[in-house]
Parts: C-alpha cells; structure tokens; sequence
C-alpha cells in the first residue's frame, strides 16, 4: 500500500451489459454525458469536452438553484480500458480530486471500477495519512447508517 | 492539520477510536481492550485529545473518553457524497445504455 491509496477514497463497482467501447465512449460523448449526469433530477445538463490527455471538459448541471459547473483536465484516455479526469465542482465541497474510471471485459457484460481519490495537497499529507481511509471509511459508515435509520 | 493526520496514522490510536465510535469509555476500560500498559495507552489518548479527536470528562475520580468525530466531518461528507453521486451516476449510465439498445433494435425493425 503506497500513501497516496491510504487518502480518502470512494471506490465503486457496477457491472453493466454492454461492451468496454460502448460505455467507454459513453464518458466522452457531450450527447451521453448530457443525459446520465443529471443527478437528483437535474431537469438539463450541458456538456463540451475536448477528449484528448491534458484537454479540458465542462458538465454543467442546470439544477432548480441554479447551474452547477464541474470542470476537469483529462489525466489518461486508454480507450477501451481506462480513463482519468480531475474533478473540480464549483461548489462547497470543491477539493483537488481525481477520478479513474476502469472497463473489464466480464462475460457478455464490462465490469466498470470507479475510483475518486482527493489528492494530497503537500507531500507532507501524503505521508502521515496511513490508515487515514480506515478510520473515515468508518465513520462515513456510521453516518450513512445513521442517515438511513432517520 | 498535521496533529490530526498523525494521530490517525497509527493502528492502536485508530482502534481507540473504533472503540469510543461504539459508545463512551473510561480510560482503564479501554486499557483493558489493549495488549499494552495503562501508562502507553494514555499517552496515545493524549494525542487524540491534542487531535481534537478525543474529549475527556472527569467525573468523580473516572475519567471518561468520548469520541468527536467533527475534525473528520468535513471529509467524510465528502466520501458519502461521492459514493451516493458516482453510485447514482453509474446508475444511470447503465439506463442510458439500455435505452439506447431499445431504440437501436427498434430502428432495425422498422
């Protein structure tokens, strides 16, 4: 395990019935992005992206309060088995983070690993936070359990 | 910030803090949870209380130890509003991908 593992993570699994290059492509057409990035019933999304390493994208979410832009430098395009963005959302929870999208071939279906990590401000960060992604693992257990119950 | 990261940085101060995620303790109970002496286990809840992680509050002569998970809010807000998001996102991706299947199958049938 090397540090920057050990920083606060979300790792996410879903297999999905298509191939690697449908879904692949599906990340960096404006047109699909359009429709499946609207989370809690953004009514519209609006999207321009220029799909090549170091090339930026602009999802903006037209929510009921108001457009949400999330912005993004494309890190690798490793079509049809990888892709890394940055991920910077121009609201209160805006953090350094990147996203690392995986496609595995899996029988008839393409298994997608979703990984978003923040990124360590200061190497100084990086190595002190051992165990760091246990002990928040946690308690974003607990606070989901107990947002569930509620 | 530092104080913070490295009292998380070490395995018996994260199981301290599993324990007091689970209820209240006094000090000698969370001694007894551990392989080591009382006098090393109070060092590291001393660093936990530096941390802000820990609180003690003395009552009579026990000494009882609550966690105080506000330090670590602010990122594991984080953490459950990205797993929730991308979770949902995927969700919808995989929607997406089925109703442009239907659309295909029934322009070939046309």
């Amino acid at each position: 395990m090397n540090d920057v593992a050990n920083v606060p993570k979300v790792v996410l699994r879903r297999e999905i019935a298509a191939p690697a290059k449908e879904l692949f492509d599906a990340w960096l057409d404006p047109a699909s992005l359009a429709v499946w990035m609207r989370p809690g019933g953004t009514p519209r999304t609006t999207v321009t992206v220029d799909p090549r390493v170091g090339g930026q994208f602009e999802i903006v979410m037209h929510t009921a309060s108001g457009p949400i832009p999330h912005t993004g430098t494309y890190k690798e395009i490793d079509r049809p088995r990888r892709l890394a963005f940055t991920w910077n959302p121009a609201h209160a929870l805006q953090i350094d983070s990147l996203v690392t999208v995986e496609f595995r071939p899996a029988r008839g279906a393409t298994e997608i690993v979703l990984t978003h990590e923040r990124l360590p401000s200061q190497e100084a960060v990086a190595k002190h936070t051992k165990g760091w992604s246990d002990i928040l693992e946690l308690l974003a257990e607990s606070y989901r359990e107990v947002r569930s119950t509620a | 910030m530092d104080n913070l990261l490295g009292a998380v940085a070490d395995s018996t101060r994260r199981a301290i803090l599993a324990r007091l995620a689970a209820g209240d303790a006094r000090v000698t109970e969370v001694a007894a949870d551990f392989p080591i002496s009382l006098n090393s286990v109070s060092k590291h809840v001393r660093m936990l209380e530096r941390a802000g992680l820990v609180r003690r509050t003395v009552r009579g002569r026990d000494h009882v130890l609550s966690l105080d998970a506000a330090p670590l809010a602010e990122a594991a807000a984080w953490i459950a509003h990205y797993q929730r998001f991308w979770d949902d996102r995927l969700e919808a991706l995989d929607k997406f991908v089925k109703e442009k299947r239907k659309q295909t199958r029934k322009r070939k049938q046309q």
